[in-house]
């Protein structure tokens, strides 16, 4: 008998190669780490500017959340991660970097999120307003009308305010307040601030199925639904889950165009490279290394890690002040995670429910019965249980791409719950009954579902495969107030700028967040061409230079 | 988006890709069209669970001798490789071993073949010593050089591949060498039948059987691309492809995927452009080319579903639907385990002194035994659909590239069985599809008998893609047939895939084939476009820089005499 030596295997080296390998060395303007959406958006902007740039990815394929994989082996495809694109009608990217041209399209069906009851009403929230007031009217004529009126001041804060502003350096709370007190859409969004979603929605609407719906789609990305502060989010998130698209092909299509650019403009992308180290000397980045031994020297390094991995674990405690070091340690992943059930079925998911539209919609909300009872799921989950009733989304992602499934009839789909990481019983121990409630609770709301194959994701499978998403963490952190704004990560790197000399972070953990919005990537580019002193190719979209001009107008460093 | 490009190219797998990045570094404007989610064909990892890398086709790097490598400059684009200290492991019934070694340790490995023969212990270190300072010329002769014109009178001294190998081993060729089959050269040079069988069997997973006649020196050429490669890309196959991509893309390549095209435009006799199936994701659904139609999907869809019965004659459409693929149709599986196979008996012993190898063979009972199974599988008088019929080839890439598993996990991927192809089975097309869970677990019942370890705790999960399956992710792999059209002596050279096709140029005017079914068939070998270059560039479509060289062997259409160099 043997046992496996690694000592004979691993660092095999031949006396020669005929192969020329990518250098041992090398050296570059930028050095990207991560090929996420936003390592992978900083670096096409800035490879356009004439740096040279390479984007190192540890995976073997890039994208982070961008991901689209065969998990339902063979030939269906599923976006394990990344599926609702919530900010293609304002993300700079899309139209600056011209990524239709690799053959880039999204779908953005108006039946956008739907719920479904188990008295086999439906709920229906669509792109186009009148839809959804409609829908609404169902319920209750009252919520009907408030919603719309809601709607309108609503749109105007994300239109106007909440939208141009992911893509612009944060701003400190106190010059925040001062400049949304000039206007009366600005001092809506300060009032709602200081609400928790949940007052914001009960205020406004009578039914309990109309508020558990919006309380959903409210919180669903991470919002407390009782903590108040960042209630400004709740008509973003709202609006958001009205103008949902999915990426035609798959959501990996939107990191592979981005990839394009970077590498038609001479930049380099280099995959199943994990970083293990960036050189800090004397208080200035010079490099990273790599964990096969090659090393890249940089002037500009940019992390889109999460900040334990990007400055405890990389640039490491040595070269970190006691200040930055006790607020990367103060860093809070999110209170939960997802598991995710992905089907193949023979057919789409049909609800049966009062109104067969709402078997179009893009997301169907099932397991909803009143406020209390969401919360109820939700605060089971932030304490390590789930048992009972689950509440979750689904999407049947064939019906509007049906190039996922390559088998001719068979649908692909998927049911997502949020869940802890520390599962109470543990993930090893339940993922298969934890599947089957799943599978059991959509079966229940879609009777004709007959499922074929399924797998499922685990919030400890999701940090298998994106380390980085540590215990789960889709966003790389919470959103909490101590946590948002001017201070994600904290107050010395919001602006995408740390005290390291030539350091950079631009991931879902630095201003504004996670949820592939792309605006810590674009914040990140602007800012390091601006430092590095080459010209910007790109100017703002008029949307946000208003907004700039409206409210900063004498701050020159945003713009 | 643009709608207008010098040359389309119809298929984003590995043969697409290299003819991409030849014409975008010569300068031409180029567009590949492929209808899956990502390029690559063949050339795929998958993540099918968190930090799990399976290959489901494609597995090890054969190209080693690829001029490509350096003409495209991959290592710029990322390049990398992971050599394997022993590149593959024969295990007889008794549960003995030897290893094969690689590219550079094939001397000391000799040593595990002294306990079978002694004889071919002395012979083997000095058939490999002869070969190995002649590899990359006996390679570059046999696969990397256009067919010569199909009807142009050779000697068959003159064959390059010929040529090749009789400067590379003189007296040490065996004289039946370029007529005879695997087998029988193997009878003649060996010995021991389990290294006969290693030997065999590594031809037969790397594209050629050894009972097929005629085709020795293509047989022992696979086995001398696996040696030469020794070892993986860095990452998995789909990384190599990722280089190719990066490179056609660097240099201006529009690469479109989820963008199925439906039909070849042919306008007057000539290869106007192409248009997209209407699920396409593009938006423009016609695309014109200028100087070429590149067809890198297999020559059947090309001719008898995107060129149409409108443009061609009855006789050269059954030709084409006559083209066998019958061969190369593999039932692959893919296991996670937590430990790697321990080996038992003395394979265990070989395997502490010589070092893990990265691939295994087995079991092995008696030589003649193993030809007959061969015969079988690709014989009509059964339906073979079971593991047992036939030794196992078990890779196992997480021996010497760590990124392919989480840590405490391992994977063997792929493991193959060669099964006819799924239109031979007496039961219908369908019938392996059906007996998935029996074949896998036989299979598995065979592994645990060599490593007893591998009991149903050390597995965490299986996956299987059968022929069938294969076909349906990767239409090029027609019949689940990584090579897709079989090595055979009467589709070889100048008959790959018909003699009139051979030089890669068509019935339609500026329409060529760049995709497996052409010479030199399989193994992502950057061979086919290499080849095609030769032909792009003799009809004046292309003028690549100083960066190209050319087969020496390379015959023009205007020479057409004196075939030797």
């Amino acid at each position: 008998m043997t046992g496996y030596n690694p000592e004979l295997a691993y660092g095999y080296q031949p006396p020669e190669t005929h192969l020329q390998e990518f250098p041992r060395q090398s050296k570059y303007d930028v050095a990207v780490i991560g090929a996420g959406p936003n390592g992978l958006i900083a670096a096409a902007y800035l490879a356009r500017t004439g740096l040279k740039v390479c984007v190192v990815e540890r995976r073997y394929e890039i994208g982070g959340g961008l991901a689209t994989e065969e998990i339902l082996f063979p030939s269906h495809y599923s976006n394990p991660h990344a599926i609702y694109h919530m900010m293609l009608d304002y993300m700079p990217p899309m139209q600056d970097l011209g990524l239709d041209k690799h053959g880039l399209t999204f779908v953005s069906p108006n039946a956008q999120t739907g719920a479904v009851f188990d008295d086999g009403s439906s709920l229906l929230l669509c792109r186009m307003i009148e839809d959804t007031k409609d829908s609404i009217a169902k319920f209750s004529e009252k919520d009907s009308e408030t919603f719309g009126r809601v709607w309108r001041k609503w749109r105007q804060v994300v239109d106007e305010l909440v939208a141009p502003a992911t893509y612009l350096p944060p701003v400190a709370p106190i010059d925040l307040i001062e400049a949304m007190e000039q206007t009366e859409i600005g001092k809506e969004l300060l009032e709602l601030s200081e609400q928790s979603p949940i007052e914001i929605i009960t205020d406004l609407f009578e039914n309990e199925k109309v508020r558990s719906l919006l309380l959903y789609a409210a919180c669903m990305w991470g919002l407390d639904a009782e903590e108040s502060g960042l209630g400004f989010m709740v008509p973003l998130l709202i609006d958001r889950t009205m103008n949902k698209g999915i990426c035609y092909g798959g959501s990996h299509r939107l990191a592979a165009a981005l990839a394009r650019e970077v590498i038609q403009h001479g930049g380099t992308v280099l995959d199943t490279s994990e970083v293990v180290n960036i050189r800090v000397e004397g208080g200035v980045a010079k490099g990273i290394d790599l964990e096969d031994g090659r090393s890249i020297d940089a002037g500009i390094v940019m992390s889109s890690l999460d900040p334990h991995t990007t400055f405890l674990d990389l640039v490491g405690r040595e070269n970190l002040s006691p200040s930055l070091t006790s607020s990367v340690e103060r860093w809070e992943w999110e209170k939960w995670s997802f598991f995710t059930t992905h089907i193949v079925t023979d057919d789409r998911p049909r609800y049966g429910t009062d109104d067969p539209w709402a078997d179009d919609a893009f997301m169907t909300v099932i397991g909803l019965d009143t406020v209390d009872g969401l919360l109820e799921y939700w605060d089971g989950v932030i304490e390590g249980r789930i048992d009972g009733r689950i509440v979750g989304h689904a999407t049947c992602e064939t019906i509007y791409d049906p190039t996922l499934s390559k088998v001719p009839g068979h649908e692909v789909g998927f049911l997502q719950i949020h869940a802890p990481y520390d599962l109470e019983g543990g993930w090893d121990q339940r993922t298969k009954e934890i599947e089957s409630l799943v599978v059991d609770t959509w079966k229940g709301a879609a009777p004709n579902l007959n499922v074929i194959q399924r797998h499922s994701e685990t919030p400890v499978g999701i940090e298998t495969r994106l380390p980085h998403m540590r215990r789960g963490s889709i966003k790389h952190g919470a959103y909490n107030p101590l946590q948002m704004g001017a201070m994600r990560p904290n107050d010395e790197c919001s602006s995408s700028r740390t005290p390291i000399d030539g350091l950079y972070v631009c991931g879902a953990s630095t201003y504004p967040g996670g949820l592939i919005i792309g605006g810590p990537g674009y914040i990140a580019a602007n800012i390091v061409a601006e430092d590095a002193g080459v010209d910007k190719w790109w100017t703002l979209p008029d949307y946000i230079q208003k907004y700039h001009d409206t409210y900063f107008a004498e701050d020159t460093s945003v713009a | 988006m643009d709608s207008r490009y010098d040359v389309v190219i119809v298929g984003g797998g590995h043969n697409g890709m290299t003819i991409a990045a030849y014409l975008a570094k010569s300068g031409l404007s180029v567009c590949v069209l492929e209808s899956r989610l990502e390029i690559g064909g063949a050339q795929e990892n998958i993540e099918p669970m968190p930090g799990v890398r399976i290959d489901p086709h494609a597995s090890v790097l054969y190209a080693a001798a690829a001029p490509g490598f350096e003409q495209l400059e991959l290592h710029k684009y990322g390049f990398r490789m992971e050599y394997w200290n022993q590149y593959g492991m024969a295990i007889d019934t008794e549960h003995r071993a030897l290893v094969s070694g690689n590219r550079w340790t094939y001397a000391e490995a000799a040593e595990s073949i002294r306990v079978f023969s002694e004889k071919d212990a002395e012979m083997w270190p000095l058939q490999q010593a002869a070969i190995a300072p002649h590899t990359e010329d006996i390679l570059r002769a046999t696969f990397w050089t256009p067919p010569f014109p199909h009807d142009l009178d050779v000697d068959n001294a003159d064959l390059p591949w010929v040529q090749a190998w009789t400067k590379a081993m003189g007296d040490l060729l065996p004289g039946n060498f370029f007529e005879a089959s695997m087998v029988d050269v193997l009878d003649d040079i060996y010995e021991s039948g389990t290294l006969k069988a290693l030997a065999g069997l590594g031809a037969w997973y790397s594209g050629a059987a050894p009972t097929w006649e005629g085709m020795a020196p293509q047989a022992f050429g696979g086995t001398l691309l696996a040696a030469y490669g020794s070892g993986s890309p860095k990452g998995g196959m789909h990384t190599y492809a990722h280089a190719i991509a990066r490179a056609a893309i660097a240099h201006g390549a529009r690469v479109l995927v989820n963008c199925p095209v439906e039909e070849i435009i042919v306008e007057n006799g000539r290869a106007a452009g192409v248009i997209l199936a209407d699920e396409a994701a593009a938006a423009g659904k016609t695309i014109w080319a200028d100087k070429a139609v590149i067809s890198a999907v297999d020559v059947q869809q090309t001719f008898l579903k995107m060129v149409g019965p409108r443009h061609t004659d009855p006789s050269f459409r059954q030709n084409i639907s006559d083209i066998s693929l019958k061969g190369g149709s593999l039932y692959v599986l893919h296991i996670v385990t937590r430990e790697l196979p321990k080996w038992g008996g003395q394979a265990g012993e070989v395997v502490d002194r010589f070092g893990y190898p990265g691939s295994a063979l087995f079991p092995i009972d008696d030589w003649a035994d193993v030809t007959r199974q061969m015969r079988e599988t690709y014989s009509r008088k059964r339906t073979p659909t079971g593991a047992g019929n036939m030794p196992l080839a078990v890779l196992m890439p997480t021996v010497y590239d760590r990124t392919r598993a989480p840590e405490g996990m391992h994977v063997l991927s792929p493991i193959y069985i060669n099964l006819p192809p799924p239109e031979y089975h007496v039961e219908g097309p369908h019938a392996v599809n059906e007996q998935v869970d029996r074949i896998t677990r036989e299979i598995l019942d065979i592994i645990r008998e060599y490593a007893p370890n591998m009991t149903d705790d050390n597995i965490v999960a299986t996956f299987v893609n059968t022929p069938e399956d294969s076909e349906f992710r990767n239409a090029g792999l027609v019949g689940g047939n990584w090579y897709a059209t079989r090595h055979c002596t009467d589709q070889w050279w100048t008959k790959r895939p018909l003699p009139e096709l051979s030089r890669y140029r068509t019935p339609i005017d500026k329409l060529y084939l760049c995709h497996q079914t052409s010479f030199p068939g399989g193994l992502c070998l950057m061979a086919v476009p290499y080849n095609l270059m030769h032909i792009l560039i003799d009809d004046g479509l292309v003028e690549p820089g100083s960066w190209w060289y050319p087969s020496p062997y390379h015959m023009k259409d205007t020479e057409k005499t004196g075939a030797a160099r």
